[in-house]
């Protein structure tokens, strides 16, 4: 059904749906609100109920069949309908996948009875790409997308890109076709394509699955997996849709699609936040350190708030934007060695705050920080673990753990901290301020100095690299979608960055492969607020799901892409380089074997044009990469990817 | 946990036998810098330290006005990066690999590059 035909056509589901959504809008508000709104199996009033034509539409059978025929040949309202709707009712826009037959049924009911539009169906040529593409758009957006995982082979493929997810606190919903009744497989691939449970696969890295019986049970999970994967500590959750709940007649079921309730973040204890600021406020060197912190722009404005009521210097771990890096208390991380209160903010790995160890042959913790330092850590890291994957990093006793999300507690905090703040102390946060700025100056200058080495070479330098894409989108409402930790944290030491979209932070889990793909799933977000998403694609990441780029063509899904390319893989290298060095051979030249993407090298541009995508280069002078960029800003313009390849420096 | 130190006096003995170290290899004026930049690249000191020695991986070495002494005894005992011992890179070579380093040219200053400039 095309959208423009819904009206013609809405049947009693739609109306459900219709009644369902209004419920979601109410519980998109506040818990109190979404209550009221909820009061289960009524519409919200908003809703009218079907007429009589619709009622009788809805009945509609095929002429010339008798009822034997009609009830072989045919499905009045598939069960996979229904699903639609609950996907419908929480407010989901796309839908990622690559095609399998395991859910054919909601695969079609998408795409014929919801119109294909919210959810509208992204194509993607593998799995991985579409659960990455789903968390690049969930740090944009602030909400999950739908991946559609065929069962077993699906989610194997998934596997890595819902680790990351998983590492990086990101909310996906993961929906898994599967064939649960071994009687009603055909033989050959749907016994291949069905497991007991198929989510095991990923159950180790996911914050709840389930593997709903009925329609009704499919609903109520639906809105269960949503609620989890939005609450602190945010995650990617698994449903599994059975193939034959999805094609199975849905008859005479009493369904109701029940109202989506958000969790409200937890916030720290009072009294421990109290404590917090007591400490904040007495220390002569407090330092505030934030890694997944901000989830969105009010995130940010808080934690600015926090800083200057103290005039405490920020070091940004960069999890995700967290703090403009052009503010005076932007700081560099030696600040923590200084400090004699840290306060830690969503921080994944608090034990490196004060400590390190060297990756020499004998692995001999070192304190890098005073030996007085206290740690406060305010996080909902403790609020959600599981065992096998150690991604929770070292054990950590820090001086006073609250649990609550730290966006959430940090109005508490501030009120705590401006109650504590005596005229004494708030009289030292002149000299405070001063000694911030001059020292936040003095880092600009050192990047600006430092940009200028290798400024005319080839391989073009990273620095030069950010500097020609800076002067052509620097008057834009620019976003960049990659991160920048492999090119030196170039954009991050000579781009101004203030606003939560701007950037989103890694993959989380260190899994190559995630670059290209969450690139093109925030481009997606950034395309309905009209922002420019630019994307520096390391070689190496590009080699994992290069299909994304097709995908990024086919949905037209506006992408800046430049690469930093330099033709390998080259952290790996100085690991080899390492090992080397410590058995003593092959100092001279081994470090290249397995490490060089070479012989022959890549055409990364002619891979993006071969997918659909304008492109340019490989380009080697630095000359060149301002006209190349200023050429592929003007398809990016007319909402298509543009690729530039740019062969690079390592780093 | 344990917390590791370093005496001055070690530091001290030690920039002292490396500044010895110095006149013991002087300069051979018949090396040419690039014979220098091809062993900076066969012994893969690029892939952190850049191409033209511009940092990144690594701490820039263009640029930087250190004495000979100083830059050995960072490669032969270094804090963070691989420890390149003298029987795998002899001293003849890190000496070259140092005249090379000394010889990267100055980039063009701040001033003389407008997004630079720019964006002070």
């Amino acid at each position: 059904m095309k959208p423009s035909d819904k009206g013609e056509r809405l049947n009693r589901r739609e109306f459900l749906s219709t009644a369902a959504a209004a419920g979601v809008a109410a519980a998109a508000l506040t818990n109190t609100e979404a209550a009221a709104a909820q009061e289960a199996g009524k519409p919200a009033a908003a809703a009218a109920p079907p007429t009589a034509a619709q009622l009788a539409m809805e009945y509609d059978d095929p002429v010339g069949y008798s009822a034997a025929e009609v009830d072989d040949y045919f499905v009045k309202h598939p069960g996979s309908d229904f699903m639609v709707d609950c996907i419908k009712a929480l407010d989901i826009d796309y839908i990622t996948t690559n095609p399998g037959s395991s859910f054919r049924g909601i695969h079609e009911s998408i795409v014929n009875y919801g119109g294909n539009s919210r959810p509208e169906l992204l194509t993607c040529p593998h799995e991985e790409q579409a659960v990455a593409m789903a968390h690049g758009y969930a740090k944009v957006a602030g909400k999950p997308l739908a991946m559609l995982a065929h069962g077993t082979v699906g989610f194997q493929h998934a596997a890595m890109a819902v680790y990351n997810a998983w590492c990086d606190r990101v909310p996906i919903v993961i929906l898994g076709g599967n064939h649960f009744d071994a009687t009603e497989r055909r033989a050959g691939v749907e016994w291949a394509h069905s497991a007991q449970d198929a989510a095991t696969v990923v159950k180790d890295y996911v914050k709840w699955d389930d593997a709903p019986h009925s329609l009704q049970h499919f609903a109520e999970s639906m809105m269960r997996a949503y609620k989890i994967a939005m609450t602190p500590p945010m995650g990617p959750v698994v449903v599994m849709i059975d193939g034959h709940l999805q094609e199975a007649e849905v008859g005479n079921q009493s369904l109701r699609i029940p109202a989506m309730s958000p969790t409200q973040p937890p916030v720290g204890d009072a009294n421990a936040v109290a404590e917090a600021a007591r400490w904040l406020v007495e220390a002569e060197a407090p330092v505030i350190a934030a890694d997944r912190m901000a989830h969105d722009q009010r995130g940010i404005d808080r934690l600015v708030e926090l800083a200057e009521v103290l005039q405490a210097p920020v070091v940004n771990l960069r999890g995700r934007l967290n703090f403009p890096n052009t503010h005076h208390l932007s700081q560099g991380g030696g600040e923590l060695g200084r400090a004699d209160v840290i306060l830690g903010l969503e921080v994944n790995d608090p034990w490196s705050l004060v400590n390190s160890l060297p990756d020499r042959v004998h692995r001999v913790p070192q304190r890098r920080g005073r030996p007085d330092t206290r740690v406060i850590s305010i996080g909902v890291n403790d609020l959600f673990i599981k065992s096998n994957y150690q991604n929770f990093q070292r054990y950590f006793a820090a001086d006073l753990s609250i649990a609550g999300d730290a966006q959430a507690t940090l109005p508490a905090l501030i009120e705590a901290v401006k109650a504590q703040m005596s005229r004494a102390r708030s009289r030292t946060n002149a000299e405070r301020k001063q000694r911030w700025q001059e020292s936040h100056a003095k880092r600009r200058a050192a990047s600006l100095e430092a940009a200028r080495y290798a400024w005319d070479a080839s391989p073009v330098s990273t620095a030069r690299l950010y500097m020609e894409l800076w002067q052509l989108v620097k008057d834009r409402d620019w976003a960049m979608v990659s991160e920048d930790r492999q090119q030196s944290q170039w954009a991050n030491r000579l781009w101004p960055m203030e606003k939560a979209y701007q950037f989103i932070g890694g993959s989380g889990g260190a899994g190559v492969g995630y670059g290209a793909p969450a690139a093109v799933g925030g481009a997606l977000a950034h395309r309905a607020e009209g922002r420019l998403a630019i994307n520096v694609q390391r070689d190496g990441d590009m080699m994992y799901v290069p299909g994304v780029f097709w995908t990024a063509a086919h949905h037209r899904i506006p992408l800046l892409t430049v690469t930093h390319n330099n033709r390998g893989y080259h952290q790996e290298f100085m690991h080899l380089q390492r090992m080397a060095s410590r058995r003593q051979r092959g100092m001279d030249g081994s470090s290249h074997v397995g490490n060089m993407l070479s012989d022959p090298e890549p055409d990364l541009a002619k891979i993006a044009a071969g997918m659909g995508c304008w492109s340019a280069g490989p380009i080697t002078a630095p000359r060149d990469v301002g006209p190349a960029i200023k050429r592929a800003l003007d398809v990016v313009d007319n909402g298509e990817p543009a690729f530039v390849d740019v062969v690079c420096q390592p780093r | 946990m344990t917390v590791l130190h370093t005496s001055p006096w070690t530091i001290g003995a030690l920039l002292l036998l490396l500044f010895g170290l110095n006149t013991a290899f002087a300069q051979d004026p018949a090396a040419p810098a690039s014979d220098g930049k091809e062993l900076y690249l066969s012994y893969q000191c690029w892939q952190c330290h850049g191409y033209e020695g511009q940092g990144g991986a690594a701490a820039r070495l263009a640029g930087k006005q250190y004495p000979y002494a100083a830059f050995a005894r960072f490669v032969r005992h270094p804090n963070l990066m691989p420890a390149y011992p003298p029987n795998l890179l002899s001293d003849e070579k890190l000496r070259r690999i140092f005249d090379y380093v000394r010889s990267i040219p100055e980039p063009p200053p701040l001033e003389d590059i407008p997004a630079l400039r720019e964006n002070k």
